[in-house]
């Protein structure tokens, strides 16, 4: 009997003690983490409380960059040959990963520094996943920038230079500038314009590109005459290839380069029809009016991504409103790349076509990074910059100035190149909030409100003007809410 | 625990060292022991990270940046705004859908519980749709319903004319119609699997008896299967109703939320994570999870009314 107790009073303290010190354990791993989560919202806090000081923080901190780390401009990567660190790269190419692009250039780069171990995760939802991961602080050195607040870009990010003297050296860095410093380097840049393909166009009997809505909606209907293919493929089923027809809102629909980030925001009623086949009314008209004649895929929500960029090639359709990044991979997709061309899009604002071109993803290094990895990384982003050719080979609007252009943009030629104004000072983070209040997110994912035109115009449900009434009701909502002085 | 801890001292009028030592004690003491590693696993799981989200309902916030405390607003939007309660009605698709579901499982299952010629296979086939991932069942059922593709040409067989076929996921009366067929197709052989287990455990001399009564294979059903599959009957009602309140990967995968089908949750993440409304989104999880907890009492309240007469 006694010993029975002995036995299981043993049992029972070695049972204690075994899972005590499981559940210690447990306890100090989560501890650290713990600590890391108030210090990150601690810095959250302070600021946003201190968001006036912010320029001298920020000041101070170039200089303590300048003494160890040379900024963008200042590094000569041929100095640097025996730099030696590991660092990660967290990226959205997935594709890229999986031809082996990318072991490529990094096996190039370690050619010139094989001191620099580059180890790379390709994520499939970037848009989503990199913004958590971000949250968490546990990504790597080099990303590329999601859809951040600009004025959290020096919580994140360690700048790469001041905007002068970058904007001296490389195209379309001022997308992710904040307070005279640039967080963010385009890996490539995109000229926006429509994908057609150039046998069906002959085929149609169309000689002259069109320059105008009414123009292009007319040639969308030669071709569905004239050949079997498929005048406009929507993509209505992707969502994100909706949204795609954003990028056109600014530049390219009324030839102003200061509208997207800087009035847009301040415009009573930027869907207005302007009268002269331009503007935001009659970019979106294109859409409602082909889908409304006809002039689409027969069964718009069954449409395969993956499938139409064969489609393409191949000539069973003749249109599709994309980026120019889409450009290489709808050659690559079929036995006829020659047939595939790119062309301004159809609008012509006070007698000139305008493209707008843009830095696509950003690269950032990681503010929290050790130095040398912040060196190795801003050597990395250097060299893949300027040496990789990365940017030429997706077909990519070059990045670095005077760099060369493929031939695809050989259409663009008699066209005004810009590329949109950064926001004001202050304003960096209204345009987002607009877009997130009124939940129309303008190029920033707001698909399902491209989706309602082809919807409303397959089914008759609205009208165009009735989708517009509501955009303008949503919009002005959004600026009272968010109290936006109402100027243009 | 501390409480009992205490009220037991007080009783016994043992110090609590003494208390410790004795037999009840030791009890607590060993229960406790075993105990602390799933309480503190679901703690730092599920209620700390629902406590978490509760919080964020309460605020104007992103998921970086600033967050703004705004009271109820958040709540007050997700009953005034349209889409969010709107999404609800879908649920009513889905709903009638597991009705199909849960009969068309339970009579197959009935069937197959007695001795039938392949049985197994059957049951195997059946089953199968279930361990197929959700994704990927979305993107076999895009395929299935594509203009032409593969349910066309079936039905075009059978002697159907193409032009006389709907467009499955573009016609709206029926798009929502072809989004629940995938998920019976999915998830009936599960709750058929379930109720053969339950029936198995009926002892076959209730139906030997029943048969020596005279009762016909209904009656049999009526009044022995039925009564003792009872608690996972409502358990599979219960799970297919608020799966039905929260359906979300056919919809997410097929369609993309986009052309009248989206349903609660689609809506909610659309509103999370492309508008970045997180604490809106956070109050729509906190209404839905009310909306089901309300679901789940009323059936309980209803299927004890229901089985009265069986079981008494």
């Amino acid at each position: 009997m006694k010993l029975k107790k002995v036995l299981a009073i043993c049992l029972a303290s070695a049972m204690t003690f075994s899972l005590a010190a499981c559940g210690s354990g447990a306890a100090e791993a989560s501890a650290p983490a713990a600590g890391e989560a108030e210090a990150d919202e601690a810095e959250e806090t302070d600021a946003a409380d201190t968001e006036d000081e912010d320029t001298d923080e920020a000041d101070a901190a170039d200089a303590a960059d300048e003494s160890d780390i040379p900024t963008y401009t200042q590094l000569d990567l041929g100095k640097y040959g025996d730099a030696e660190a590991t660092i990660k790269f967290l990226h959205h190419k997935t594709d890229r990963a999986e031809d082996g692009t990318m072991d490529r250039m990094v096996a190039e780069f370690n050619k010139e520094f094989p001191g620099i171990k580059v180890e790379m995760e390709a994520v499939t939802d970037y848009a989503e996943d990199s913004l958590l991961r971000l949250s968490t602080g546990d990504w790597g050195d080099i990303m590329f920038i999601p859809a951040v607040d600009k004025v959290d870009l020096e919580t994140y990010f360690m700048p790469f230079d001041t905007l002068d003297n970058l904007s001296a050296q490389l195209n379309f860095v001022d997308n992710w500038e904040y307070e005279g410093n640039c967080y963010g380097i385009p890996y490539m840049a995109n000229a926006q314009g429509v994908l057609y393909n150039k046998a069906v166009f002959e085929e149609a009997g169309i000689k002259e590109l069109p320059k105008t809505p009414t123009e292009f909606l007319d040639d969308l209907k030669l071709i569905k005459d004239n050949t079997d293919a498929i005048p406009l493929y929507t993509n209505y089923a992707a969502g994100w290839t909706m949204g795609a027809w954003d990028a056109y809102i600014g530049i390219v629909s009324n030839g102003d380069d200061t509208f997207m980030q800087q009035k847009f925001v301040h415009t009573a009623e930027p869907f207005k029809d302007p009268g002269d086949d331009t503007g935001i009314y009659n970019l979106y008209r294109i859409l409602f009016d082909a889908v409304a004649g006809g002039l689409i895929e027969d069964d718009y929500t069954t449409t395969d991504w993956e499938s139409c960029k064969g489609m393409l090639n191949r000539g069973e359709i003749g249109t599709m409103v994309l980026g120019s990044w889409a450009y290489a991979q709808m050659q690559e997709a079929g036995d006829t790349p020659e047939n595939v061309g790119y062309m301004p899009f159809p609008m012509t604002v006070g007698g000139k076509q305008y493209v707008n071109a843009g830095g696509d993803y950003n690269y950032c290094i990681n503010v929290n990074s050790s130095d040398e990895n912040k060196l190795a990384s801003l050597i990395f982003v250097k060299w893949m910059v300027e040496k990789s050719d990365w940017c030429y080979n997706e077909g990519g609007y070059t990045v670095v100035k005077g760099g060369k252009n493929p031939d695809m943009y050989a259409a663009f030629d008699g066209c005004e190149v810009l590329s949109d104004q950064p926001a004001k000072a202050g304003e960096e983070t209204l345009l987002n909030d607009m877009n997130s209040e009124s939940e129309l997110s303008f190029n920033a994912g707001g698909n399902d409100k491209v989706q309602r035109i082809v919807e409303a115009a397959a089914t008759g449900s609205e009208s165009l003007d009735d989708i517009y009434a509501d955009w303008t009701q949503k919009w002005n909502d959004a600026q009272e809410e968010l109290e936006v002085s109402v100027d243009y | 625990m501390n409480a009992s801890v205490n009220t037991t001292v007080k009783r016994n009028k043992r110090t609590f060292r003494e208390w410790l030592g004795s037999r009840d004690g030791q009890k607590v003491l060993v229960m406790l022991a075993f105990l602390i590693i799933p309480l503190i696993l679901l703690m730092v799981f599920t209620y700390i990270p629902f406590a978490e989200m509760v919080k964020f309902s309460f605020y104007n916030m992103k998921y970086v940046g600033a967050r703004k405390f705004v009271g109820w607003k958040n709540y007050i939007k997700v009953f005034s705004r349209k889409d969010c309660f709107g999404a609800l009605k879908l649920s009513l698709y889905y709903m009638g859908g597991s009705v199909v579901q849960l009969s068309l499982a339970l009579y197959l299952a009935t069937i197959l519980s007695f001795k039938v010629k392949g049985g197994d296979l059957f049951k195997g086939f059946m089953f199968f749709p279930f361990l197929i991932n959700g994704i990927a069942i979305g993107f076999i059922f895009k395929f299935f319903y594509t203009r032409g593709f593969v349910f066309d040409t079936v039905l075009q067989w059978c002697g159907f004319a193409l032009d006389n076929l709907p467009y499955w996921l573009k016609d709206r009366s029926i798009n929502n119609i072809s989004l629940v067929g995938t998920s019976v197709w999915r998830y009936f052989g599960q709750n058929m699997v379930l109720f053969i287990g339950a029936i198995m455990s009926v002892d076959n001399e209730l139906y030997e008896a029943a048969m020596l009564d005279g009762a016909n294979k209904f009656q049999q059903f009526k009044y022995i299967i039925m009564p003792s599959i009872k608690t996972i009957f409502v358990l599979n009602v219960i799970l297919s109703i608020s799966g039905s309140l929260s359906a979300f990967e056919p919809p997410y995968v097929i369609t993309d939320g986009a052309n009248g089908t989206g349903t609660y949750f689609v809506v909610m993440h659309e509103i999370a994570h492309t508008q970045q409304k997180v604490g809106l989104a956070s109050a729509m999880a906190v209404v839905l999870l009310l909306i089901i907890f309300t679901v789940t009492i009323l059936q309980k309240l209803f299927f004890k009314y229901v089985f009265k007469d069986g079981t008494e």
